[in-house]
């Protein structure tokens, strides 16, 4: 699984990285930064409800081929 | 329980179900929902939306993996809780858990023969904008963060912009510190204040051209917008014996009653003082629908609810923050930066135990804000 952000159209809420702290964090401008370039499958449900749970929609989550 | 049935499709509806999955929830869900688009974001409606910069596709969520039942264009029209079925124009649907999260729909001032326009939805949004357009003067009546957002898009679109309301914009939200300011670089954008001591009326059917304002004032406009608040969507549950008092009744746990639970817009709760509130926003419907999850689950074991009262606008090039309690009185003491130089950190009633804290564009992330509140502060609204 692979997340990809719109750092133009985050607000810096950062209710992604309270839900998934393992997966996002907020730069020193309170933008969002993934922490991986594919999601470990040991957090792709944690790096949903973090992309599910972003007021302005920036991030998107894309499955794996075959998943 | 087997069988969940979540009445509602937007983001509080959304994380009810994520947060049964988490909770290792592996009967059935169905959602309900009477939108034409699965559960999207209102955020950029007023802002992206209405600009006509951003479509369907920019507002809708990442969608649910997990085996979810998700029923579009179907609306719940009754509950017997008698028979634990919800009442839907495609029949009765059985439920062991009920999550109610059927939000709240634009509060109208308008008389039944005006098409009044309001925002809310995807839908009333498309609408806006193609009005918007057309249109070389605004007039928003009410000026919440909906109003004045609204206020904002429309001045970028270079129309000429009029806000009315009983009370100075943003005061009561923002205090007067911050809304003073706001309300500032407003008028520099060219937005023009009318404040009225008493409602206004729409003229003009079937689309209202003009408002009058309890002291006899004309104000005309080719778009007159209502931003006036909401209305929760309760009347589904007439005679289904549910307490309802301005939004679904819920105690500590976001429950009604064993099997009922609810969550987000729809739902009113009783603060430490006695008073019945509503808190129609993001970080609400989020928070109350994970607790309304966990407690139709777990009962009395579930965590009590704590609303972390975390709230934002953007408008006029401003992005404003705010955690800890709303319309916060006086001066603030400055953390960080200035109002004037245009970036602010700013906390109330002193440093040392801030109750509110408003980020004025200063890079704070939000989490940053809620741990500089004084403990107490957080979750004293229960």
């Amino acid at each position: 699984m692979r997340i990809t952000a719109d750092r133009e159209r985050c607000e810096g809420h950062g209710l992604c990285a309270d839900v998934a702290p393992e997966v996002y964090e907020l730069d020193d401008d309170a933008i969002v930064v993934l922490l991986h370039e594919t999601v470990p499958s040991a957090l792709e449900r944690k790096a949903e409800a973090g992309a599910r749970v972003c007021p302005v929609a920036a991030l998107r989550v894309e499955q794996s081929v075959g998943a | 329980m087997r069988n969940v049935v979540v009445v509602g499709g937007s983001i509080a509806a959304l994380t009810a179900v994520e947060t049964l999955r988490m909770e290792d929830f592996d009967g059935r869900i169905t959602v309900l929902s009477d939108e034409d688009l699965p559960p999207y974001t209102r955020v950029p409606l007023s802002k992206g939306v209405l600009a006509g910069r951003e479509t369907a596709g920019d507002v809708v969520l990442a969608p649910l993996s997990e085996e979810v039942d998700l029923h579009l264009r179907t609306p719940a029209t009754g509950l017997d809780t008698d028979n634990s079925v919800v009442l839907t124009p495609a029949g009765p649907v059985r439920y062991d858990g009920l999550i109610i999260a059927t939000g709240a729909r634009a509060r109208r001032i308008g008389t039944a023969n005006q098409a009044e326009r309001v925002l809310r939805s995807y839908d009333e949004g498309l609408r806006l904008r193609d009005h918007l357009v057309r249109a070389s003067s605004v007039l928003v009546v009410g000026g919440g963060f909906l109003g004045m957002e609204i206020a904002s898009t429309a001045r970028t679109l270079g129309k000429d912009v009029t806000v009315v309301d009983l009370a100075p914009p943003l005061d009561r939200l923002l205090g007067t510190a911050v809304g003073g300011h706001v309300r500032g670089v407003a008028a520099r954008a060219g937005v023009r204040f009318v404040l009225t001591h008493g409602g206004v009326r729409l003229l003009g059917a079937p689309f209202p051209t003009a408002v009058e304002t309890a002291d006899g004032q004309r104000l005309e406009a080719d778009l007159i917008v209502s931003a006036v608040g909401d209305v929760p969507n309760v009347e589904w549950l007439a005679g289904s014996g549910l307490p309802v008092a301005g939004g679904v009744l819920v105690d500590e746990r976001c429950r009604v009653s064993p099997h009922v639970v609810a969550a987000g817009d729809v739902a009113v709760f009783t603060t430490g003082d006695g008073a019945l509130t509503r808190i129609p926003s993001w970080t609400n419907a989020v928070e109350q629908a994970r607790s309304a999850a966990r407690a139709l689950l777990h009962g009395d074991d579930a965590p009590v609810y704590r609303p972390s009262r975390y709230s934002w606008t953007e408008q006029f090039g401003l992005d404003v923050k705010m955690v800890g309690a709303g319309d916060p009185q006086g001066e603030p003491v400055v953390l960080d930066g200035s109002l004037d130089s245009g970036a602010a950190l700013l906390a109330w009633p002193d440093a040392t135990a801030p109750q509110t804290v408003v980020a004025v564009n200063h890079p704070t992330p939000p989490a940053k804000l809620k741990r500089l509140l004084k403990p107490v502060a957080q979750g004293a609204l229960v």
